[in-house]
């Protein structure tokens, strides 16, 4: 048994017989512990609502989901709550998904405070303070700070200590590196597998940019119109794309890169 | 904050002051009882009585003190009843939703259609004329409005960053209405509160004007009522018997105008930074004829903007300068904040209000832009410089068709007849590799790289000579991006536009310009041949930039040799 097993998922949007549209249909794949795995696909193709469904904020019409032997789409609404405390998901958005109403101290704090995990407050900082270590904060700097007093990419790092404070055993990262500048990206993405080997945290890495998944994910899942069209290793993928959506995606990327050779 | 915004906001809180002491204390010190005769009817202002006496010989000023009560009563609370319900029902149908949410807005619908006149003669018929009456009907009509507002506030929030965060960490409904839902909705209520209070004063004026007040109470409105029904404009007691009434009413509507205003700003901070455009008058320009010899479609001279920041002004563009050759494809690259848009909003004399140029020009065939009149600059933009603005294709109209909408761009510059203006569409839309079926279109029936070319059909649709693109790829997917960029370097041969291509993506720029400027905190770090430079550069920000493209294949060995 794997650690995810994601079967049949589908998922429709819109109510009325006519606008029905189905981004997912019929998505299956599994996850091991400590493995990354990247969804590939253009913008509509279901990729970001896996990453959705997985975090807990849309649930899918059908299909199940079994994480660690438990089956997410069977809970009753508390139980899945409480369970949050082992999926987290980074935002693409480092602006707009963090309150600017909220410190530091406090965005990094606030899953703490919903899954009651410590009721000291003098603990909870400290748990607060090594999570900002891990994505190479400074506390005594920035604990007291807002966000609009950061950078993109700090902002980013907060968004990750906050997905990283439960100590989760699955991080969905949607598209985590878009909204950053390019010099930055590669750091984000550094940082992630660095929490990865030492903490064992398996990653969903949703990204339309395959060159990202170069060197990060274990494995890539390629998705078009809401279906699986390719999956392998990373490398494997990459150097024999068998679908004829990923030759494209491959080939267009190949044409900008020739640009400086 | 502005300062004459803050003198604004004191103003009001000053002028309301006054009012309420008066209200609160005139009635103690003036030696009149409001509702009994105190002197002969008639009578004009003197030491005895300040404002004079109206028909019963009943002293105005001690009138309008008592009236002063009643009228600010009603106002403060309707407006706090108005406020409270419509906050209460706006944040639980925005936030609840489905079936409630819709039953509440039709509600809302048919509330904001009721007349408030009409309706409190009804209700006064049954309730009978007085203050409460006043202020049930009052509150029954302005609660709608609050609600729909604080409803649309809820919604945006309910769907923003933060909750959707929270939502992924088990957190439960109460906790996020708790912690996220109602300290962003709050704010809005006292803005809200103070535009009541307002509206409330007003309406409470004009139904005791009418008659329809409480008839055993003064308040400002009905001391107008009984001076008009009377007959005090047959008098010249008018003057001390209405003007006085209505200062009261234009100072305490001016007085929460003021303080709203105030508010607002406060509550929504991106309004401080508006400042009043400069108009730009018609000038001579002499040709500077160097540039014109030298074939340089564009030239711009230590070029320098700065923009107010705390009270100081922060520089974002400093002594900037290039050329830009007759069809030659320039890259303009830096991250966030490095001043690339800025330096493309100077160039067509956009640059947003509070922004101010010290020094430069920019020389467009040889002639300064910056010396151009309004209506000249008019004829400049779009016509002779295209422009393709970041994120334009997500600013297409929704509701108008892309063939309007490239009508529009067209006959701002020119007169055409209505064959012309249709094969010029056809012609600009087969350019960017459309099909010109899709003229009838709306944006939202068409994908991020269809938009993308109508944008670049619309900035191509008068035949430029010189082309600005700003990010025309960010926010597409890759294999649009390479379209898009295929698609614009293709049309720069066809056309032989000269162009800036502005960028935070080198492969993107690489591909397209002939030559790169690498831009960081406002000032140019590192030119040269896009090619050239992306190899061999030595400048360590332009290093930087290019080792951090993550790479399908690997870089070749020769490059990375040069460099070390």
């Amino acid at each position: 048994m794997s650690f995810i097993e994601i079967e049949h998922l589908m998922k429709i949007y819109g109510h009325s017989k006519s606008d029905k549209v189905a981004v997912l249909k019929d998505v299956s794949f599994t996850m091991e512990q400590r493995e990354i795995v990247g969804l590939i696909g253009a913008s509509g193709a279901g990729k970001s609502t896996i990453g959705k469904i997985l975090a807990g904020l849309e649930m899918p019409n059908k299909g199940t989901i079994r994480f660690d032997g438990h089956d997410l789409t069977k809970m009753s609404g508390r139980e899945r709550r409480a369970f949050s405390k082992h999926i987290a998901m980074i935002f693409q958005d480092p602006y707009e998904s963090l309150s600017p109403r909220m410190k530091i101290r406090e965005l990094v704090e606030e899953p703490l405070i919903i899954q009651q995990i410590e009721r000291d407050k003098q603990k909870r900082l400290n748990i607060v303070r090594e999570a900002l270590q891990v994505v190479s904060l400074d506390p005594d700097k920035y604990l007291e700070r807002y966000p609009h007093e950061l950078s993109g990419g700090e902002r980013q790092r907060v968004g990750v200590a906050r997905a990283f404070v439960c100590k989760p055993k699955l991080i969905i990262a949607d598209e985590p590196t878009s909204m950053l500048d390019t010099s930055l990206r590669l750091e984000l993405i550094a940082l992630l597998k660095s929490m990865n080997e030492q903490y064992g945290i398996s990653y969903v890495f949703v990204t339309h940019d395959i060159a990202l998944t170069k060197g990060f994910c274990d494995r890539i899942i390629v998705l078009h119109e809401g279906e699986i069209v390719d999956e392998g290793m990373t490398d494997d993928v990459i150097n024999n794309p068998t679908h004829p959506f990923t030759k494209a995606l491959i080939h267009a990327l190949l044409t900008l890169e020739g640009a400086h050779e | 904050m502005r300062k004459s915004t803050k003198f604004i906001g004191l103003t009001g809180v000053v002028m309301f002051s006054i009012v309420a002491l008066f209200a609160i204390f005139g009635p103690l010190f003036i030696p009149y009882d409001a509702y009994k005769q105190a002197g002969a009817s008639f009578q004009p202002p003197s030491a005895s009585h300040w404002l004079g006496t109206n028909d019963m010989g009943q002293d105005i000023l001690a009138e309008l003190a008592v009236g002063a009560r009643t009228s600010l009563f009603i106002g403060i609370m309707t407006a706090i009843l108005a406020t409270l319900i419509g906050g209460i029902v706006g944040v639980l149908s925005g936030y609840i939703g489905g079936r409630f949410e819709q039953l509440m807005m039709r509600i809302i619908d048919v509330v904001l259609t009721l007349p408030y006149l009409p309706l409190m003669i009804v209700v006064a018929v049954y309730m009978g004329p007085g203050v409460f009456t006043q202020i049930f009907v009052i509150t029954l009509v302005m609660w709608a409005g609050k609600a729909r507002q604080i409803r649309a506030q809820t919604l945006s929030i309910k769907s923003a960053g933060p909750v959707l965060a929270a939502k992924t960490m088990g957190a439960s409904d109460f906790y996020i209405f708790k912690k996220h839902i109602l300290p962003g909705v709050f704010p809005l209520f006292i803005p809200q509160f103070v535009g009541a209070v307002n509206a409330s004063i007003l309406m409470e004026s004009s139904l005791s004007f009418l008659g329809m007040g409480d008839p055993t109470m003064k308040s400002w409105g009905s001391i107008l009522y009984y001076a008009n029904s009377r007959s005090g404009f047959l008098t010249d007691a008018w003057i001390w018997w209405i003007i006085p009434p209505g200062i009261c009413i234009v100072l305490v509507v001016l007085a929460f105008s003021f303080m709203g205003y105030y508010l607002e700003e406060k509550v929504n901070p991106r309004l401080s930074a508006y400042t009043a455009a400069q108009k730009r008058v018609k000038q001579q320009i002499t040709v500077n004829e160097e540039l014109v010899a030298q074939n340089i479609a564009l030239a711009v001279r230590d070029l320098s903007v700065k923009y107010p920041k705390n009270g100081k002004f922060t520089t974002v563009v400093s002594d900037v300068r290039f050329d830009v050759k007759q069809g030659e494809v320039l890259g303009i690259v830096g991250e966030s904040g490095s001043g690339k848009t800025t330096v493309a909003s100077a160039i067509i004399q956009q640059l947003r209000s509070p922004a101010h140029v010290p020094h430069g020009a920019i020389y467009f065939e040889g002639r300064d832009l910056q010396l151009f009149s309004d209506e000249e600059i008019r004829e400049v933009r779009g016509q002779q410089i295209g422009y393709i603005a970041q994120a334009a294709m997500n600013a297409l109209n929704p509701v108008v068709s892309v063939e309007k909408q490239l009508k529009e761009a067209l006959l701002a510059h020119q007169t055409l007849s209505t064959k012309e203006i249709d094969e010029r569409i056809d012609e600009a839309l087969i350019q960017v590799g459309l099909e010109p079926k899709w003229r009838y279109a709306f944006s939202h029936e068409l994908s991020g790289g269809m938009r993308q070319r109508v944008i670049i059909a619309m900035a191509l649709i008068n035949k430029p000579r010189f082309v600005i693109a700003d990010e025309p790829t960010t926010g597409l997917d890759v294999m649009v991006q390479v379209e898009i960029i295929q698609l614009l370097r293709k049309l720069q041969r066809e056309l032989n536009l000269s162009m800036i291509f502005i960028s935070h993506d080198l492969p993107a720029v690489l591909s397209i310009t002939d030559r790169l400027i690498i831009m960081k905190y406002g000032h140019i770090v590192d030119e040269g041949p896009s090619k050239a430079l992306a190899k061999t550069s030595t400048h360590p920000y332009t290093r930087r930039l290019i080792d951090a493209i993550p790479l399908l294949q690997p870089r070749k060995e020769e490059v990375r040799d040069v460099v070390h």
